[in-house]
């Protein structure tokens, strides 16, 4: 039951987030934008739509992967801290299962999106899959520094820890692991200057080129599910936690509005630049902190 | 257990669920991204924040996977004619299509073209024109408010009436693409 | 410097012709014969060597289609036109599409759009804009457009008087700017 809560909160906020995400783009290009609730009735429209596309069995398990990834981890991410809800899936050494299954639904969604044999999803998997590889290991370098610092490999010890105020965040216990962290959440949120998977200019909408209704309804909505995770993830590692369901709603929101803000005032990085800046600036940064730890 | 009494209609239920669904598709109309004509130029300033489509749910997308509505902007080339059908076929439905121009009505200036279509109606059904050489860009966000309006009421059924005259659209296309190679698969 | 270039060229074709001459614009017309040798002389040794554009003229009147061959020298900014006129009947132009690749595409559409020949061009006869097209070549001057619009198109439903002011009413916009008003004063 509170699985199900857990889901279908996320999903709701999720949408609502991306609604109000378009509406702020739309205000900074002095546009009107579109409703809050663009997002449900898009849903729905796709929901509805026939399909009679077919490209084999991975294509059809796609989007099952990734909404199957991106519920693993919200499941593994606590909640609020010290509710029930707390306590889906909890057990020593999490964090490095998380570190793993969170690029399930990418991996997943590169296998099918290979299979639909459209030129530009494979070209959008290869650069996709390059950037996964350099900001998996800053934000894994990050993740581990804050666990050596903090002697724990339990989320909830993480967020255990972080309870005796503000200032002991780890956002001001581990800066340069922090700041490396939220740099790879840009990629990891498709956020602008790393946006090469989407790369509206080029290939036009990368992966999902050839799924059409359901299968984008689907896919939509594991991504809603997923980028919520990810905030969920974040707020917990880097803020703090959430002690209640207000200041979960506070801190996820002001965490995606930064990938927003940043998202609409940049322009797009080359392949290469993207991939060489996530190797340089973001991994320093974490092995800085790490390095503080281990010393 | 047996039940005693006849099945419910699901009729009410369904109607209720259509007119929601109704709804949904008015206010999320998807374009593809593919201009025929000048008229494409009309469309772009549809985008920018001095007409912004965004706020009515209209999106551009760049593949007819995703996309509802197909927009034939301007004077149709035979040739275009061919790739046009390709995509309209591409798009799942329900589908609809928006005509710009004179062009696509009857001909407009270009009436006596070696190579451009007059009446678009005869080979693609056609929900709604837009007048005008080129229309505006108000006038299109005025042409997607009356299809809205025809899909609320559900009246947009260009997409069922080409499934049902497949042969007709057919026999028309076949009479002036000279070379045709199309897969005569649909959907 | 242009000067330089007709010397030269007169020089070595003294059959040529004058038609238009500028500070950096030549166009000349020559023999049929010559004409390929005139272009690659422009290009090998006076440095023309863009080609800009190979341009046909259906001249009925004298049953012969003038070719054009436009080049430019981009260091000089200087334009060299070289035309020629060749026989309407079974008309046969010499190919450049050894010399410029880009050549090849003109040469293609020319032989579409009128019906040229240029042996030696390896892709001649392939679909460039008329996919198919069995008729006589459109853009000759006793192709009836018209008819074969209507032959093809089928009959459309104009409208039945061309006058503006018979839909839109004597006071509408356009009619009060100045050229309006003009127009009216003459009446």
């Amino acid at each position: 039951m509170s699985i199900l809560l857990t889901v279908v909160t996320a999903l709701v906020w999720g949408l609502l987030l991306g609604g109000i995400s378009r509406n702020v783009t739309a205000k900074i290009h002095g546009r009107v934008g579109p409703r809050v609730t663009q997002n449900f009735i898009d849903l729905w429209k796709l929901f509805r739509k026939t399909s009679s596309i077919h490209h084999g069995g991975m294509f059809w398990m796609a989007p099952l992967f990734r909404i199957t990834g991106a519920i693993a981890v919200l499941l593994m991410v606590p909640v609020v801290v010290g509710h029930n809800i707390n306590y889906n899936m909890s057990f020593a050494g999490d964090i490095f299962l998380l570190l793993y299954i969170m690029f399930f639904g990418c991996l997943g969604m590169a296998l099918g999106a290979g299979n639909s044999g459209h030129p530009y999803s494979v070209v959008a998997i290869s650069r996709g899959l390059a950037q996964m590889s350099s900001y998996e290991l800053s934000f894994s370098i990050a993740v581990v520094a804050v666990a050596v610092g903090l002697h724990t490999l339990r989320i909830e010890g993480i967020v255990a820890a972080q309870q005796a105020g503000v200032s002991s965040w780890n956002i001001f216990r581990f800066p340069f692991a922090s700041a490396g962290a939220l740099i790879a959440f840009l990629p990891m949120q498709m956020a602008y200057p790393f946006s090469i998977v989407l790369a509206p200019q080029e290939i036009p909408i990368g992966p999902p080129t050839e799924y059409s209704s359901r299968f984008l309804s689907f896919m939509f909505s594991g991504r809603a599910l997923f980028s919520v995770a990810k905030l969920l993830l974040f707020v917990n590692l880097f803020f703090g936690g959430a002690s209640s369901w207000m200041a979960l709603f506070v801190k996820t929101f002001l965490l995606y509005m930064y990938a927003i803000v940043v998202s609409s005032v940049f322009p797009r990085f080359r392949t290469e630049q993207s991939i060489k800046f996530l190797w340089l600036v973001p991994t320093t940064l974490a092995l800085v902190d790490l390095v503080r730890v281990m010393l | 257990m047996y039940c005693n009494q006849p099945p419910k209609k699901p009729g009410d239920k369904k109607e209720v669920l259509q007119k929601i669904t109704n709804m949904a598709r008015a206010n999320s109309l998807w374009v593809t991204a593919y201009g025929t004509g000048c008229g494409s130029i009309e469309l772009r300033p549809l985008g920018t924040s001095r007409f912004d489509m965004e706020r009515f749910g209209i999106a551009m997308r760049p593949t007819p996977r995703q996309a509802d509505v197909l927009i034939i902007s301007g004077y149709l080339a035979t040739k275009t004619l061919k790739r046009v059908i390709r995509v309209y076929e591409q798009i799942q439905d329900p589908k609809y299509i928006m005509a710009l121009g004179s062009c696509t009505i009857n001909g407009g200036m270009y009436f006596d073209s070696y190579n451009t279509l007059n009446v678009l109606d005869k080979y693609l059904p056609v929900d709604v024109y837009v007048m005008g050489c080129m229309p505006r860009p108000e006038a299109i966000i005025d042409g997607f408010s009356l299809l809205m309006k025809k899909i609320k009421e559900g009246r947009a059924v260009g997409w069922k009436h080409y499934r049902e005259n497949l042969d007709y659209y057919r026999e028309n296309q076949k009479q002036i693409i000279k070379n045709w190679d199309l897969p005569d698969y649909n959907w | 410097m242009i000067d330089k270039v007709k010397k030269e060229l007169e020089i070595r074709f003294p059959l040529l012709k004058l038609v238009r001459e500028q500070h950096n614009y030549l166009h000349i017309k020559v023999d049929k014969a010559a004409a390929a040798d005139a272009v690659l002389t422009a290009k090998t040794s006076l440095g023309f060597t863009t080609l800009q554009l190979i341009s046909a003229v259906d001249r009925i009147e004298n049953g012969a289609f003038q070719l054009t061959w436009i080049l430019e020298n981009y260091d000089e900014q200087e334009i060299l036109l070289i035309s020629a006129y060749f026989p309407r009947k079974n008309c046969v132009v010499p190919s450049l599409s050894q010399i410029w690749p880009a050549a090849s595409a003109f040469e293609r559409e020319l032989f579409e759009m009128f019906g040229i020949s240029f042996p030696g061009n390896p892709r001649e006869g392939e679909d460039f804009l008329l996919e198919g097209w069995k008729d006589m070549p459109p853009m000759r001057r006793d192709f009836e457009t018209e008819e074969y619009a209507r032959r093809t198109f089928g009959e459309r439903q104009p409208r039945e008087h061309t006058d503006p002011r018979q839909y839109i009413g004597d006071v509408v916009g356009e009619w009060n700017t100045p050229m309006g008003r003009n127009r009216e004063e003459e009446k």
